[in-house]
């Protein structure tokens, strides 16, 4: 889950080919290490709003990554951390530390259309996408807040098991990064993400908010990066269960 | 048709409450039968129900008995490329203050894939994110029902008590009536399943793994795959799967049910034969008039048939209408004991019966009354025209008929005792039952003829008036006494049988009770001993023993394991240990080497029941599926043990841990010092303990009692029967004298003209009433005898395995003479009355 | 002996039908009276209301100087079998008992012994001349056999009043002749008040005395000096 963020970042090229474009947008995104703390809003169709806070590390680079995802706020699901382990070859190994009954426990996320704990996020979403499970078309220029983007329609390839029937993705010209994605299921549009708040962090173009709307339970979720940095210097002894259990 | 209106109605107008009692011996056999199979069939579908609405959209389910299994195999499943989703599940019966909830522990990080759980007021948050559950772990997910029932909203606390001591759980979310909230009736509470773990004392373990397959592989090819992947000792099955055994054990239950509601209808067949006898001799005349009008032979058998299918119909509805109420009280029972069984809690919510089972009791209803009514139709139709238009002696029943009879029944005891000799064939075992019954039917009106005689000059010594006419009364019309005490001796037989088997059991397991269960102390996890919701962890035995004045623990545990696809109990403590302090000789086996052998895990003790039920010798080796793999165990030792209805293995602690990988214990046995240590170490333990964990502590007495009184349980069943007895003893009586007075109208007037007064008449009835008591009393100790062989014979093959002594119950018999002889006196007081009312100008009338 | 004073009795239903209509009779003791009157003319019901198996509407009756008006069920019983023998048409034996035990029926009703209530049977069986029948059951007897055991039930008591209800009515003339001889045969030896209700001429010009009854009101009382 932390390759969500790999979508994020973006640089310039001019690749014209679809599967180039998606294949420089996940080159420019690369770095070692990664480390943020995150704000999540909620808003739902009753305008309810909720908020969650959480401190963020990722070591290593696409594919074999491993992250710790600990929750800072609200009060009553502070200490709940995630750990996980990505593999190349296979699905992640994710485990939570939960500080209230003192033990770790084993999650599988095998259905990726679940919910990102109570976000608009599915668990797909936040997936980093493999080009090569995807076919991908280009079917136009369009411009999306000013931003110059390509349009590209990426529909899974047999094999891949994905909620969507296809996507619609905007990749802004300037610095390969996702401007908006539009994904659809069999009744429509399922879900909207937008990108915005584009900063140039350590020469890696990242957008520092990411917006979902779930079109079925009209409901919006906002996701904010601060103190956002890339590179960090980290130990790999903060990625295990023992540290986990250590830390809280 | 016409006929039927004109003639019939105006009789059975006339004779409302006759028919009115009569019609009850068809309503009890159709209740019996309506009642008991709707119990049956509604509890079944309760758990069925329980089972698919838990399941949500699971495919396949992983279990390994009641002890489940290491979290590591949920690992194993779920990188299984067979498996989409695969979520850990606890479930547990637990009650919290009112009744019992069905908890289920879920892992909310996948669960809604599987379970649709749809929260009140779209107020999703306490599920949507998983948060809530993981972070918070005294949240709750409750029913409206349950809710409603608890008086609880969102944010309200809900105090249970848990392996932990005392806690306060939270309801984050009810969810809506339907679906998954309305398995177990609705009363259902969602947990983290860790949380769960915690609160019942189950360590790292689950009871089961719920397994989404994945597209496009077939559910049988991954359950093979999963099967071979998990080994023997777990258990791969698509949730309908886990209703089959049930239902197993449900079939004997339906087999207990079908012979009392055979007898219940035999019962009934032999008031409503007795009824129509009497109509046909009440309605000579009338039928006379109606041979002398041109009616043929064929219409006047065409009208009682009619008659009785009429009764029948009536009967049978008024039965049903009974039955559905009696079938609610029967299954709380049933479930309640099937869902000790099976682990698996279900909460019979609607008691409906199946529209085949309706045309079923309708059919069986009416089938008795028009078999019943054979007989006396066809005498209707055989009456004489010219002599029933003369009033005088009526036609007697035919010596030629009796022969038959005589011979009849005869044939058919011999019959039934060359079945005996081959009662191994289950089939001819149950046929010979059948003959049996048949044959003693038969054989009654000849039986009853008998002892009425013998009874005769007892009666004329006592009151030379009184008593000879009412034995004569008895031995002049056998038809219109043999139905009552037919009937009478049915019942009685039963109450006899069930008396005895009460008796028989109860006395076996006081001896195993003393024998076997002889520690100071026992320490549990629940109020009742039966439920293994809760277990504790081996700390505290261990803490209990440090105590002074202790002189011993045994650590016990309990799970339910399949062996041959039968939920068998296992039982697993220090062989050895047990071995010293209770003194209980093997039934089979080496007493010598037995327990020695058994406590190095060489092998299995297994109780008598187990052995008998599932045709299990010395010697055969046991396949019992372990979360390693299948544990072979030869049975070293065959022991006298009441733990478990369904049978019980014996097993060393030790091999237990060893394969199982469970340290939990049920009970803890504890020896003291002195027995007089008592109170100071139950405080003690109190002390220790008692607001860190769930506790109880029973005294020896308090367990002695507590299992006598299930047993006494037995006996509440003998009183219901007993009123049965009554009751047929009652309608049968009454109808019987109220013809018998009519019939013998004349005689009475005349016993009066010449000076016989109110309370000599009165005196001639009651003692009449007292012959046919008296006369159904003697017949049914006699049947009795032979159906107590029967049912023990059941119970120990088919139903319990319980190896009892034929003991003649003696007390209960002692106990029905003058309940009965009083029933028998009661049903006479108004027929007497009615009798002594008459106009005696009337009585002694001429047409 | 018998006293009838302004008897009515009526029957309720859903017609009223009168049945005897304010009916004067006196009939005294060792009188051999005779009732006769076509069907329905009420002297069956006069006999059930004299014998106490029925109770008049109005009136008031005396037998052997005890007022029946008044007395409860069990009192009037006790007058019936104190004072009175039944001899009905259809004999109205017990078809269970023996001529002997029909015989000491309304003894062993009055509470005597065995012994004693057996030597009082035997020796009225013998009176009626069926003492080698003791032991046989009514069924295996002649009609007229039956009604000499029914006649000697009714005496068994020795009761002062005797009442017929077409005693020869269900027999034939010979033996009708014969139980007639026999009841008057009692009637001379021991002195009873015989009342006979019959549709028989020949009985009913038996009797001293003819009581004639028409619609419940008696139409003629004729006395004969000598029996025929």
């Amino acid at each position: 889950m932390n390759k969500w963020l790999v979508a994020l970042a973006a640089c310039t090229a001019f690749a014209q080919d679809p599967r180039q474009i998606v294949e420089e947008v996940q080159k420019r995104a690369q770095s070692k290490s990664q480390q943020y703390e995150g704000t999540l809003e909620v808003v739902d169709a009753k305008s309810k709003v909720s908020t969650k806070r959480w401190e963020y590390s990722r070591l290593g680079a696409f594919g074999s990554s491993k992250s710790v995802l600990r929750f800072t706020a609200p009060a009553e699901v502070k200490g709940v951390a995630l750990l996980v382990h990505n593999h190349p070859d296979r699905s992640s190994d994710q485990w939570m530390w939960r500080p209230a009954i003192e033990r770790d426990q084993r999650i599988a996320l095998q259905d990726r259309s679940t919910r990102f704990f109570g976000t608009d996020f599915s668990y797909e979403d936040l997936e980093e996408r493999d080009v090569n499970q995807f076919d991908f078309k280009l079917l136009g220029e369009e411009t999306i807040d000013g931003h110059p983007c390509w349009k590209l329609e990426s529909r899974p390839r047999e094999k891949k098991v994905s909620q969507y029937a296809y996507s619609y993705l905007w990749i802004r010209k300037d610095h390969y990064i996702y401007a908006q994605i539009d994904a659809f299921n069999k009744a429509g549009l399922a879900r909207r993400i937008k990108y915005s708040d584009v900063q140039d962090v350590q020469n890696i173009w990242t957008a520092r908010t990411i917006e979902v709307f779930d079109a079925a339970k009209k409901s919006r979720t906002t996701l904010k990066f601060e103190k956002l940095r890339y590179n960090v210097p980290m130990d790999e002894s903060a990625f295990t269960l023992q540290a986990l259990r250590r830390a809280s | 048709m016409t006929l039927l209106r004109l003639i019939s109605f105006q009789y059975v107008r006339k004779h409302k409450l006759r028919w009115l009692l009569t019609l009850a011996g068809i309503v009890l056999g159709v209740a019996v039968f309506v009642g008991m199979h709707t119990a049956n069939q509604s509890v079944l579908r309760a758990f069925h129900q329980t089972i698919d609405r838990i399941a949500g959209a699971t495919q396949l389910q992983v279990s390994a008995g009641e002890a489940g299994f290491p979290e590591e195999a949920l690992e194993i499943v779920q990188n299984s490329p067979d498996v989409r989703i695969a979520v850990p599940v606890i479930e547990a019966s637990v009650n919290p203050g009112r009744g019992n909830l069905l908890l289920l522990g879920v892992d909310m990080t996948g669960d809604r894939s599987l379970r649709d759980y749809d929260l009140e007021n779209n107020n999703d948050d306490a599920i949507d994110d998983p948060l809530v559950f993981l972070a918070q772990p005294d949240s709750l997910l409750v029913t409206r029902i349950f809710a409603n029932a608890y008086g609880l909203k969102i944010g309200d606390k809900l105090p249970m008590s848990t392996m932990a001591g005392p806690r306060d759980f939270v309801v984050r979310g009810i969810m809506q009536s339907g679906g998954l909230a309305s398995a177990f009736g609705g009363n259902l509470a969602v947990m983290d399943i860790y949380a769960a773990q915690k609160m019942l004392g189950r360590g790292r373990r689950f009871d089961r793994i719920d397994i989404a397959v994945r597209e496009g592989v077939r559910v049988e090819q991954a359950q093979e795959r999963l099967r071979k992947l998990l080994g023997g000792g777990y258990l791969v099955e698509s949730p309908g799967a886990r209703g089959q055994q049930f239902e197993s054990t449900a079939q004997i239950y339906s087999l207990v049910s079908s012979i009392t509601s055979m007898f219940a209808l035999f019962v009934g067949m032999f008031l409503i034969y007795n009824t129509f006898e009497i109509a046909v001799s009440q309605r000579r005349s009338e039928i006379g008039i109606l041979r002398a009008l041109g009616a043929t032979r064929r219409q006047i058998r065409t009208l009682f048939l009619g008659e009785s299918v009429v009764a029948g119909l009536v009967g049978s509805l008024l039965g049903i209408g009974f039955g559905l109420l009696l079938a609610r009280g029967i299954a709380a029972y049933v479930g309640a004991m099937l869902s000790e069984v099976y682990g698996v809690a279900q909460n019979v919510e609607d008691v409906a019966a199946e529209p085949w089972l309706l045309a079923a009791a309708i059919t069986v209803g009416t089938l008795t009354s028009v078999l019943a009514a054979l007989i006396p139709a066809r005498d209707a139709s055989r009456v004489d025209p010219v002599k029933a238009l003369q009033k005088g002696k009526l036609q007697l029943i035919g010596q030629g008929e009796n022969m038959r009879r005589r011979i009849g029944a005869i044939a058919l005891f011999a019959l039934a005792v060359g079945c005996m000799s081959m009662s191994h064939i289950r089939p001819l075992f149950y046929l010979g039952y059948l003959l049996a019954v048949m044959s003693a039917v038969l054989f009654a009106p000849t039986a009853c003829n008998w002892v009425t005689r013998t009874l005769r000059p007892f009666l004329k010594w006592l009151r030379p008036v009184e008593g000879a006419l009412a034995a004569d009364s008895l031995i002049e019309s056998p038809r219109r006494t043999s139905g009552t005490v037919t009937a009478l001796m049915l019942s009685l037989a039963l109450v006899i049988a069930l008396g005895g088997i009460a008796r028989s059991s109860y006395k076996s397991i006081q001896d195993w009770l003393v024998i076997a269960l002889n520690p100071d102390l026992f320490v549990t996890t629940n109020e009742t001993l039966t439920s293994r919701s809760f277990v504790f962890p081996p700390e505290i035995g261990e803490g209990i023993a440090t105590i002074a004045g202790v002189d011993l623990v045994q650590m016990v545990r309990t799970v339910r394991i399949n062996v041959r696809n039968t939920p068998v109990m296992l039982v697993c403590t220090d062989i050895a240990s047990v071995a010293r302090k209770a003194h209980l000789p093997p039934r089979e086996g080496n007493p010598d080497t037995l327990y020695n052998e058994v406590a190095q895990g060489k092998g299995v003790i297994v109780s008598d029941n187990f052995a008998l039920l599932r045709k299990f010798k010395l010697g055969d080796v046991l396949e019992l599926p372990a979360p390693d793999g299948t544990l072979r165990m030869p049975i070293l030792g065959i022991v006298t043990d009441y733990s478990d209805q369904q049978g019980s293995i014996l097993m060393d602690r030790k091999v237990y841990i060893e394969h199982w990988k469970d340290t939990a214990v049920n009970v803890f046995r504890v020896y003291l010092d002195k027995p007089s240590f008592e109170p100071a170490v139950r405080a003690r333990i109190q002390e220790m303990y008692g607001g860190r964990t769930r506790l109880f502590v029973f005294t020896n007495q308090d367990l002695r009692a507590y299992i006598l009184k299930l047993t006494d349980q037995w006996f509440g069943l003998t009183y219901v029967q007993i009123a049965v007895a009554v009751l047929v003893a009652i309608l049968g009586i009454v109808n019987t004298l109220t013809v018998s007075i009519s019939d013998r109208k004349r005689e009475l007037g005349v016993l009066q003209a010449v000076g016989g007064l109110r309370s000599q008449i009165r005196g001639t009835i009651w003692m009449e009433a007292l012959a046919i008591g008296f006369t159904g009393l003697v017949l049914g100790f006699v049947v009795g005898a032979i159906q107590l062989y029967y049912t023990l014979e059941i119970s120990r093959t088919d139903v319990a395995g319980l190896r009892l002594d034929y003991q003649y119950p003696v007390n209960i018999a002692l106990v029905l003479v003058p309940v009965i002889l009083g029933a028998a006196w009661i049903s006479a007081l108004g027929p007497a009355e009615s009798a002594v009312r008459g106009s005696l100008v009337e009585a002694l009338e001429y047409e | 002996m018998i006293q009838l004073q302004q008897v009515s009795k009526r029957f309720d239903g859903k017609r009223v039908v009168t049945a005897l209509d304010a009916v004067d009779l006196s009939i005294a003791k060792g009188e051999m009276v005779s009732l006769v009157g076509a069907s329905g003319s009420g002297k069956s019901t006069m006999l059930n209301l004299i014998g106490g198996l029925d109770t008049p509407s109005s009136g008031q009756i005396t037998i052997d100087g005890e007022r029946l008006s008044g007395l409860a069920d069990d009192d009037l019983t006790r007058v019936r079998r104190d004072k009175i023998g039944f001899i009905f048409q259809f004999f109205n034996l017990l078809p269970t008992l023996t001529c002997i035990e029909n015989v000491a029926l309304p003894l062993h009703l009055r509470g005597w012994t065995r012994k004693k209530a057996e030597a009082r049977s035997r020796e009225l069986l013998d009176l009626v001349k069926l003492g080698h029948r003791m032991d046989h059951q009514p069924d295996e007897l002649s009609g007229g056999e039956r009604q000499r055991v029914a006649i000697a039930r009714a005496l068994s008591i020795n009761p002062p009043i005797l009442l017929g209800d077409e005693p020869t009515g269900n027999l034939d003339s010979g033996t009708g002749a014969e139980i007639l001889n026999l009841i008057h045969d009692v009637h001379r030896t021991m002195g009873s008040t015989i009342l006979i209700v019959t549709h028989d001429r020949g009985v009913a010009e038996s009797c001293q005395r003819t009581v004639r009854l028409k619609d419940g009101r008696i139409i003629g009382d004729e006395r004969r000096s000598s029996a025929a």
